[in-house]
């Protein structure tokens, strides 16, 4: 006839009064948990749609951006600048992982093919921080005394060229290779001052839409042609993590800034995500708090059901700490099981969807993420605690 | 462990206590460890008031109780249950049984609330056997007469190591024989602890070997 304290406590303390309310206020927790790991879960699911390396090209993104060129504004260039107060409040943005100008050249500049292919044209160059372009070259790199400068063009503009202009009016059509072949007479000028380069085609951008000459070459042609002034940027390029973020449309939109839309095309979906993954998680609160509320309940009828027992057991020498173990015990089990059961449905939920979604050519983890596994931990250190402050203020008033 | 009682004076009898002169009540007293200490008293003057004052599960007297030199408030809960683990065991006068336990289990609960047991399940039978309650061990509390209670609680105060037992009346439901035998054991058990005891009576007796006799 051996038998654990607890063994015998059991007899003693009957806890079979509160099972209805046990059996609620466990279901409630197992909803509430689900609830709060489903949007957790979804909320990781799609950041990894958006800024996973299988899902997107790069993990970071530029953007150019100018002020909008409004009826009030023609005629006057000066108010398309940005001050440099505009300035320091873009770069200090939290979205704003880099920042550079694009510097304007301040002389002419015309350019004509080589031989008799008879092309002539006035052009313009603008010039921006290396780490902002995305041709990787060899030839990007200039110094005084080169005769030859690297030139990048926008990808559009060949486009422009071969599909729009070639084809209509019967010229033919040029290839990149071509392209970056043929040396080009670049001539800049100042009044009477003039200096002939040649020009070589090194890449195409898809990121800026510009004809761009490194900033070397810039900075030396402006000091010799240009007026001495330093020209304020009507354009500036920032680097940033997420084009889609809302605060960073929002800004630009308050600003009466503008930038390629295409790339914030996602602000709109993730705002839509975010609140629908905030009204999941802020349900799965409300009801863990009713669910930790009826635990209270359950927990109180218990002790106060056996009072008389409880206050023997006290004056018998049972120490509070041994009543609140004993107590726990009856409860651990139930929340540990809770998590397992809610853990494996995202689970189970979590391997679907990252199958439906591959074949639509999204890719999510077939596997929760720690930061669920993280928050089920968390759920059932809160609930403990919590109970276990119900079960110490309930004991201690009456023993 | 020291008991001390310092102008101990429950509020409820004040009136009639203060009207005549106990040795006890309202007097500067010291229980000296180890003693066997016997309180004398007629019905109605507050013995069993005493013991859950000794006990420390009623206050409401003025005076103090000290506890090795401090007053019972002092010390916290969790302190108290060690005490009452280790160092101060009880017999009360009503007895308190479970009744939804056994005989067995009501005496198995006071064993194993120690982590480590003080005496053996082997012991307990031992006791049982020589209190004349093997036989009764499984019956549930609610189905024991008062004399088989009575025994009980006395087991059930014996399976802990204590360095003072209080007693209330603990022979109040036992024949003679039986209460010789209870007391025999009593006096062993507290022998082997070094531990003293404080019992209080109505009447006078010869059952043990008292060091000091107190009239309440």
């Amino acid at each position: 006839m051996k038998q654990s304290f607890f063994g015998l406590l059991k007899k003693i303390i009957q806890t079979g009064i509160g099972k209805g309310r046990l059996l609620m206020a466990t279901i409630g927790l197992g909803i509430a948990m689900f609830l709060l790991l489903l949007s957790i879960q979804m909320h990781t699911d799609f950041n990894q749609l958006l800024y996973n390396q299988q899902n997107q090209n790069e993990s970071v993104d530029f953007l150019v951006i100018n002020k909008k060129i409004t009826n009030d504004m023609m005629g006057q260039s000066e108010k398309s600048v940005f001050t440099p107060q505009e300035i320091a409040d873009i770069k200090k943005q939290p979205f704003t992982a880099a920042f550079g100008f694009i510097t304007s050249n301040q002389y002419k500049v015309t350019a004509a093919a080589p031989g008799d292919l008879h092309f002539y044209t006035e052009m313009f160059f603008e010039a921006v921080p290396d780490t902002f372009i995305d041709v990787k070259s060899e030839d990007w790199k200039w110094q005084a005394g080169d005769n030859t400068i690297p030139i990048i063009l926008p990808n559009d503009f060949l486009n422009l060229y071969n599909f729009g202009y070639a084809l209509s009016q019967g010229l033919p059509q040029i290839s990149q290779e071509t392209i970056k072949a043929l040396p080009m007479k670049i001539t800049i000028s100042k009044g009477l001052l003039t200096q002939e380069f040649t020009g070589r085609i090194v890449g195409f951008s898809d990121r800026i839409t510009s004809f761009l000459v490194p900033g070397s070459f810039m900075e030396w042609a402006n000091g010799k042609f240009g007026n001495g002034v330093e020209a304020a940027p009507s354009r500036v390029i920032i680097k940033t993590k997420d084009p889609s973020n809302p605060v960073l449309v929002k800004y630009l939109e308050d600003k009466g800034y503008s930038t390629n839309q295409d790339k914030l095309k996602y602000s709109k979906t993730k705002v839509i995500v975010q609140t629908i993954v905030s009204v999941i998680g802020f349900f799965g609160l409300i009801l863990l708090l009713f669910a930790l509320l009826v635990f209270s309940m359950f927990i109180q009828v218990v002790i106060a059901s056996c009072k008389r027992e409880i206050q023997l057991l006290v004056t018998l020498g049972t120490a509070p700490r041994q009543l609140q173990r004993y107590l726990m015990r009856q409860f651990v089990p139930l929340y540990i099981f809770t998590a397992i059961i809610s853990l494996l449905l995202i689970t189970g939920l979590q391997w679907k969807a990252a199958g439906v979604l591959a074949g639509m050519n999204m890719f999510v983890s077939s596997w929760i993420s720690p930061g669920t596994a993280g928050a089920a931990l968390l759920v059932i250190v809160l609930v403990y605690i919590v109970n276990l402050q119900s079960v110490k203020r309930y004991i201690n008033e009456i023993s | 462990m020291q008991l001390q009682l310092e102008n101990l004076v429950p509020i409820p009898l004040r009136d009639k206590i203060l009207q005549r002169t106990s040795d006890l009540w309202n007097q500067v007293v010291t229980f000296t460890p180890g003693s066997f200490v016997k309180i004398k008293a007629p019905s109605g003057t507050g013995k069993t008031t005493l013991v859950h004052y000794l006990y420390n599960i009623r206050n409401d007297y003025s005076g103090k109780v000290l506890v090795d030199g401090q007053a019972w408030d002092a010390y916290k809960k969790d302190q108290i249950a060690r005490m009452r683990q280790q160092q101060i065991s009880v017999v009360f006068q009503d007895l308190r049984i479970f009744d939804q336990l056994t005989a067995a289990e009501n005496i198995e609960l006071k064993r194993v609330m120690l982590p480590n047991p003080y005496c053996t399940a082997e012991k307990v039978a031992e006791m049982a056997a020589r209190l004349n309650v093997s036989h009764i061990m499984n019956q549930s509390g609610k189905t024991l007469s008062y004399g088989e209670r009575q025994r009980i609680a006395i087991i059930r105060a014996l399976v802990q190591p204590f360095e003072w037992l209080i007693m209330d009346e603990p022979f109040s439901h036992l024949d003679d024989e039986n209460a010789q035998k209870a007391a025999d054991l009593i006096s062993e058990e507290c022998r082997a602890r070094n531990a003293g005891f404080i019992l209080t009576d109505l009447d006078h007796d010869n059952r043990f070997a008292y060091d000091i006799h107190f009239n309440l």
